[in-house]
């Protein structure tokens, strides 16, 4: 990460920002794309995870509950091509927009997702669910009024843990294909090293990325401390 | 749904389930199954939502053909690095379990780091020393970048063994004379074997299927199986990278299975970076 730094700074033998200006010209609209798609993801897996694991806290159903464990094993490659060719028969083009790219992602954090939430979920004192029910209240309601509150941490830690893995994910844009327009940017670290050899500017572009996971974090570190 | 009446709930229930079921089976399994369907497709072109061939042809031509050299490869590199991190993590796990010295929770950061900031550059900037050093498209070079991975893996989880493991125990031996090497060799080592399996078959997998490091640093002379599969897919072959998906997913899926039950939700949770 040192060499990164320092690379990102110097050109040629002199310190500069050159390669910042370079970013700025040339990924500005990469950097933004990267966000929303890690953003989307991220609430995509949330929104379906959180309802899902307290509904599985409330009725334990074991099936559903192992086939959620599956994305777990399989890696994140396979995961990209898996998800390409299911939908290329049927919706072309799907694979490479920024939709297909968050909706790949979702699938494979949402293993990790729901292992964490319903461990969260799980460690709620059943004697609150039990008084909710006994005033009546539905799985949903269970879901929203009391589980989701009392485990904010927990569920705040793995956001902020799915948001910047997303940020960073490659294989699973590279392999679902190249399509035009904005790309996220660690493609973009790949064949700015790769193929142009020019490691100042990829590695620019890797201390945004730094950059933006860190903010992450500090965003989670603060709703923690307050 | 609440003031229903026991039946109707019941019944609620059961097609709360039913659906819960179908829904996640086809959006998990889907995908997988389609990779099946791929790998059997001898013929399957673009309108046509079915292929209009099956056939084993491509299985039997992969088992047969250059496939064999990325899954020589892919093993190989995945057994050096699993027994190096595992000879470095023993020890320093255990140190990390048992001692207290100063800059502990410093190394346990420093373990811990990797995993919370993007790699790709990271890999990089080792690409590039690895030309200076001449490490660069050699197995070595991939050697050393997937050891980077495992050594987490490996140090975390067998630190967690070591932590499991009650430290009483150790001190009996002690009390009846046993020195601490010999205290760790009778009576911890024997008692962390379950745990220390658990952690090799996470670094192998995870050295089985690390994709970007090998990429970048192993380019153009070192292909593992992830390698090939990507080589495959940007040529459209994508019936030799099903089959290579398929064969990548088979020790997950076998531990997965075989481990459900045994596996603590800790280990679970480092198979989700994988």
């Amino acid at each position: 990460m040192g060499i990164s730094v320092v690379a990102s700074l110097s050109r040629d033998g002199q310190w500069t920002l050159a390669n910042y200006w370079t970013v700025w010209r040339l990924y500005a609209r990469d950097v933004l794309y990267t966000v929303g798609v890690a953003a989307a993801g991220s609430a995509l897996t949330l929104v379906l995870a959180i309802p899902l694991c307290g509904w599985l806290r409330v009725r334990a159903f074991g099936p559903v509950e192992f086939l959620l464990k599956v994305p777990l094993f399989v890696p994140f490659v396979v995961v990209g091509h898996a998800l390409r060719v299911f939908w290329s028969p049927y919706l072309p083009g799907f694979a490479t927009s920024w939709l297909g790219i968050a909706v790949a992602l979702a699938w494979k954090h949402f293993g990790l997702a729901a292992l964490l939430m319903l461990g969260a979920f799980r460690g709620v004192d059943e004697s609150f669910l039990e008084a909710a029910r006994q005033l009546g209240s539905g799985t949903g309601r269970v879901t929203r009024d009391i589980l989701v509150p009392m485990a904010v941490p927990a569920l705040a830690v793995s956001a902020v843990l799915i948001f910047s893995s997303m940020l960073a994910s490659f294989s699973i844009p590279l392999m679902l294909g190249r399509g035009g327009g904005a790309q996220m940017l660690m493609i973009d670290v790949y064949y700015r090293f790769g193929q142009h050899g020019d490691f100042e500017t990829a590695s620019a572009l890797g201390v945004i990325s730094y950059l933006l996971a860190m903010g992450a974090a500090l965003v989670y570190v603060r709703r923690l401390t307050r | 749904m609440s003031d229903g009446s026991p039946v109707r709930r019941t019944l609620g229930g059961l097609t709360a389930r039913l659906v819960a079921l179908v829904l996640a089976a086809f959006v998990i399994v889907g995908p997988l199954l389609s990779l099946l369907l791929w790998s059997l497709a001898e013929r399957w072109t673009y309108p046509a939502g079915w292929p209009q061939r099956l056939g084993l042809r491509y299985w039997s031509r992969m088992l047969t053909g250059d496939f064999l050299d990325p899954l020589k490869m892919s093993l190989l590199i995945a057994v050096i690095v699993t027994v190096a991190a595992l000879a470095c993590a023993v020890p320093l796990g255990y140190a990390l379990a048992r001692l207290s010295f100063p800059g502990r929770t410093l190394v346990l950061l420093a373990f811990l780091l990797p995993q919370a900031f993007p790699q790709l550059p990271v890999f990089a900037a080792a690409t590039r020393e690895f030309y200076r050093w001449g490490l660069a498209g050699t197995v070595s070079g991939v050697v050393l970048v997937h050891l980077v991975g495992g050594l987490v893996f490996a140090v975390w989880t067998m630190t967690a063994v070591f932590r499991s493991i009650d430290s009483s125990l150790e001190e009996a031996a002690y009390n009846l004379g046993a020195s601490t090497t010999r205290a760790f060799l009778t009576v911890s080592l024997p008692l962390a074997v379950p745990g220390l399996v658990a952690s090799a078959l996470l670094v192998f997998l995870y050295s089985l299927d690390e994709f970007t490091g090998t990429l970048l640093v192993g380019a153009p002379f070192v292909t593992t199986l992830p390698v090939y599969m990507y080589t495959a897919s940007q040529g459209y072959e994508m019936q030799i990278a099903s089959v290579t998906a398929l064969v990548l997913m088979a020790p997950g899926a076998a531990l997965l299975l075989l481990l459900e039950r045994f596996l603590r939700a800790e280990y679970l949770t480092f198979f989700g970076q994988i």
